[in-house]
């Protein structure tokens, strides 16, 4: 077991789902590293493949879906698509943490949440379960809540922001230094909000963590991650320290999400909508760049030839961004 | 809201229709189970509507072949009365069918309007009916038959099936008040109130049809119940005797053919009971494909 | 116009032996929404805006006050006689989803209530079939495709016009928008909210806007007023621009320092407010409401409700007794 915050190297990955139209892939050939130490942000809408991504990450996508290529290398574990049984579960808990949506009821409305607690100590072979109530409780006395008090409480108890505390604590109790956050805000309100990632962001530090957060609102990304990877229609479109993409966006994808949030000072008006909507599984091209139906750059070549990523080596890490229009650009 | 309702376009109404059903058939083609289900039932109806009539009233019987064993010419053997089984068991169909369809329809319509009743108006109606609903769940249906068989010998199918019936609508009730309740909750019936539409109308259109699915499934399930407590009570002999009815030919075959000891009986004994496992199966197999047919999402993907 | 004078709202929570809990949603509300105008309600979930907007609706009863539709008041009508006042607001639910009944395509959803209105009023059976290709065309949808289609056919953005649609088929004066861009795609909700806009440019029709997240509010109408909720009270009221440029009640500002920021496009303000705890319904009810979780608190607040009013110095209204503005929004890196 890493006491060290792991890097985690994805290659080539395809995920796809079996539909009545054949295999479909929900996430095409995807490249990633989360350096060690850092926040990832990767941003998306509905359909972009995001979540799929996350659930690869513990090599835990479900039939009808399956990895069909890649690898997702993590430090001190290796290639994690080759696990499989028990080894795959107890890396997820020991090595990977995962908090599900806030949205979500990921507890047991059932059983108290010390319950819980002791079912994931007792599941993955804790010896000492004093122990982990210790760090549980410390964990979430860390994070502004009585731990002892929630411990004892069930699932209805808590409020949205509490619940959400609990799974970034169960998802850190035992220890994993690789953390998944999926929406971890999603239906929370804003102060609640802007707590829970003031949270994130101060554990991750303290704790010395490799987090991956995946979201459909860039607010919560600019807020907390150091790089920001922007995905859609399945393929990673764009990313980078986040500074620079938000700063400076290159994709005309990021940069219709970007225009379209509205803002509190400035003009108004100037926020524009994205034309047209994200494509679905079925709708999604085959060929050629995932976004053309919706750009305003499209050219020939974009209906035929997938854009290769252009990697970019900046001061503050690498950028990327996959688009036949900024590569004209820069050619030109 | 007494505006007069003006029929949806005709000729969108028919086409929604068509597409209705050539939904089904997609769902029904979708699994073979369910297309074997739908034989099965067909089957069973045809038995039931055409066997009377082909076959003669009274069952030709050949005093020198009582109780034989299955042979070609009697597939099922032939009864102590020397008339044939399969024949029997055909001619019987009607008696099985028509009780359960008459349940069927008892059970759905009544317990269909008093969860509805219930679960829209919610309150002081809501728990006396539901009170009720439960006391009436909690008595023991078997016994409580055999008193009512005893006391009034409902013979004819119509008696029986609203017996049974009024028996048995209190599952539905249930289930169609708490999908009524959940329901209503939602955006749409909110909407449909706020736009001012009658209560007919959120009723009859916006939340039957949400429902159909469960009212559909409880209703084939009584079915299959109308169908085990009615051969259960001619088996028992509480009721006065009929010719050609499953539960007597199990009486029979048991009690005075002694199909227990005698081989040669067998035949008389397998058949209705296997008429009774067919038609659950039927059943059994049709319910699967309800909630596909009931929801457009499932029914054209 | 459409206007409210202390409307108190009360629930009942059931569920304990003894003593059922009180919770008081709404506690002596004000509000005036101007034909054709905008108004925002914001605040936590809980804080009573959704309440609010649904007592407005005529989905929801309230205990005290005034509600006056068209300078009708509703509280001396019965039942039958408020529907046709309430008919004129309609609801946008948040979730498109349940708004919509999957069992019924969207010629259907739209038929029942253009029936209703032709039976009422006497018109033929081509108006229904033209109103409702009109209302779609409104709302930005191609009638000739999406008439036959079921909702699970459209996407979220497309769910949430044929709402919107829907909701425009009896003329209402207003829409009550509950969150209404929340479970949309992101890059879709612009759209929404552009729509909503238009409309209310378009045909008069006045918007008000229930919402956690100010900037949209003011995509809607920046000329319009927001009212800052907090547990039943509103604690802070005026034009949009003013109180965000300039917001004075300490919980205003925690709202707007929750707003996250977009780091390498913005600068984040200079004074930003974090309330002390969390939101806890069950604290007392004694003194200013936010005292507890005010920064800023000082003595006077334990014991005493600060009212809505207007001071010196700020041109909205607030319910505070040390009114200070500070400098919470995050700016454009351009600006600084």
């Amino acid at each position: 077991m890493g006491t060290q915050a792991p890097g985690v190297r994805i290659g080539g990955l395809t995920v796809v789902y079996k539909t009545p139209a054949g295999e479909l892939p929900a996430v095409r050939d995807i490249s990633l590293t989360l350096e060690p130490g850092t926040i990832t942000g990767i941003v998306g809408e509905s359909g972009s493949g995001k979540s799929t991504l996350a659930l690869s990450l513990l090599n835990a996508v479900q039939p009808p879906g399956r990895i069909a290529a890649g690898s997702v290398e993590i430090d001190g574990l290796g290639d994690v698509v080759g696990l499989a049984g028990e080894e795959l579960r107890k890396a997820r808990g020991r090595h990977i943490g995962y908090v599900f949506q806030a949205a979500q009821n990921s507890l047991n409305p059932l059983k108290t949440v010390g319950k819980q607690l002791l079912d994931l100590g007792r599941s993955h072979g804790v010896e000492d379960l004093r122990g982990l109530v210790r760090e549980a409780q410390e964990l979430l006395g860390r994070m502004g809540l009585d731990g002892a008090r929630v411990l004892d409480s069930h699932q209805h108890e808590l409020s949205g922001g509490m619940r959400q505390r609990v799974g970034i604590m169960l998802a850190l109790v035992l220890n994993a230094h690789l953390v998944v956050l999926d929406e971890p805000t999603t239906a929370l309100d804003m102060i609640t909000q802007a707590n829970i990632l003031k949270i994130v962001r101060e554990v991750h530090a303290e704790r010395g963590l490799t987090t991956l957060v995946i979201t459909h609102d860039i607010g919560v990304v600019a807020e907390v991650a150091d790089r920001l990877a922007v995905m859609y229609g399945g393929r990673l479109v764009e990313q980078g320290p986040t500074r620079e993409v938000l700063g400076a966006p290159q994709h005309p994808y990021t940069k219709g999400l970007i225009k379209a949030i509205p803002r509190l000072v400035g003009d108004i008006d100037e926020a524009r909508a994205l034309p047209g909507r994200p494509p679905t599984l079925a709708t999604v091209p085959k060929q050629g760049c995932v976004f053309r139906e919706r750009c305003a750059l499209r050219m020939d070549v974009c209906d035929d030839v997938d854009p290769a990523p252009q990697v970019d080596q900046g001061e503050r890490g690498p950028r990327t961004v996959a688009c036949h229009a900024v590569t004209v650009k820069e050619h030109a | 809201m007494s505006a007069t309702l003006i029929p949806e376009t005709g000729s969108a109404a028919s086409e929604m229709r068509r597409n209705f059903w050539r939904g089904v058939w997609r769902v029904m083609r979708r699994k073979p189970s369910r297309l074997v289900g739908v034989v099965i039932i067909a089957g069973f109806i045809l038995m039931g509507v055409v066997g009377p009539m082909v076959l003669p009233e009274h069952l030709p019987s050949d005093t020198n072949a009582i109780t034989q064993a299955p042979s070609w010419e009697h597939w099922f053997g032939t009864d102590p009365q020397g008339r044939d089984v399969l024949a029997l068991v055909i001619t019987g169909s009607r008696y099985v069918l028509l009780t359960a369809a008459v349940t069927a329809v008892i059970t759905v319509v009544v317990g269909t309007a008093i969860g509805l009743f219930s679960g829209f108006k919610r309150g002081r109606w809501d728990t006396v009916l539901m009170r009720f609903t439960d006391m009436k769940l909690t008595i023991p249906g078997l016994p409580l038959l055999l008193v009512l068989a005893t006391v009034w010998q409902f013979g004819s199918p119509l008696q029986m099936g609203l017996v049974l019936g009024l028996l048995g609508w209190g599952g539905v009730a249930r289930a169609v008040r708490s999908q009524t309740l959940s329901l209503r909750e939602r955006g749409f019936i909110e909407a449909a109130r706020g736009l001012g539409l009658s209560t007919r109308h959120i009723i009859g259109k916006e939340l039957l049809p949400s429902m159909a699915p469960y009212i559909a499934m409880n209703m084939l399930i009584s079915v299959t119940g109308a169908v085990y407590s009615q051969v259960g009570l001619f088996f028992l002999g509480v009721l006065p005797y009929e010719s050609d009815n499953w539960g007597v030919m199990l009486n029979l075959a048991v009690f005075q053919a002694g199909a227990m000891i005698t081989p040669n009986a067998l035949g008389y004994l397998l058949a209705p009971l296997l008429a009774i496992l067919l038609l659950t199966l039927g059943i059994v197999l049709v319910v699967d494909a309800m909630d596909e047919i009931f929801n457009p999402r499932l029914r054209e993907e | 116009m459409i206007t409210g004078t202390g409307v108190v709202k009360t629930f009942k929570q059931r569920g304990k032996m003894l003593g059922a809990r009180e919770v008081r949603a709404l506690r002596g509300v004000d509000f005036a929404i101007p034909k054709g105008g905008a108004a925002s309600f914001i605040g936590e979930s809980g804080c009573g805006k959704t309440t609010l907007g649904r007592i407005i609706a005529g989905l929801e009863t309230y205990d005290e006050g005034e509600i006056e539709i068209g300078g009708v008041p509703m509280s001396g009508l019965k039942h039958k006689q408020r529907q046709p006042h309430f008919r004129k607001i309609q609801m946008i639910h948040q979730d498109p989803y349940s708004a919509l009944n999957p069992t019924r395509t969207v010629h259907q959803t739209l038929h029942a209530p253009l029936t209703l209105r032709a039976g009422q009023t006497g018109r033929s059976r081509a108006w229904i079939e033209e109103r409702a290709a009109e209302v779609l065309s409104l709302v930005g949808l191609d009638p000739g495709t999406v008439l036959s289609r079921y909702p699970h056919q459209l996407s979220g953005g497309m769910r949430q016009r044929v709402v919107i649609a829907r909701a425009l088929t009896v003329d209402p004066e207003m829409l009550v928008a509950d969150e209404a861009v929340s479970m949309i795609d992101v890059s879709l909700r612009l759209g929404i909210l552009a729509l909503l806009k238009d409309l209310r440019e378009r045909l008069g029709v006045s918007v008000l806007f229930i919402t956690h997240d100010v900037a949209t509010a003011r995509y809607i109408g920046a000329d319009g007023e927001l009212y800052v909720i907090y547990r039943g009270q509103v604690v802070e009221r005026g034009a949009v621009d003013t109180i965000i440029a300039d917001p004075v009640h300490p919980y205003t500002q925690s709202l707007l320092s929750a707003i996250p920021v977009l780091h390498g496009l913005e600068q984040p303000g200079e004074q930003p407010v974090m309330p002390l705890e969390s939101l806890d319904e069950s604290q007392s009810d004694a003194g200013c409401l936010f005292a507890r979780r005010c920064p800023f608190r000082g003595e006077r607040c334990a014991e005493e409700r600060p009212l809505l009013r207007i001071t010196e110095g700020a041109p909205q209204e607030h319910a505070c007794f040390y009114p200070e503005r500070r400098d919470v929004i995050a700016r454009p890196m351009s600006e600084v």
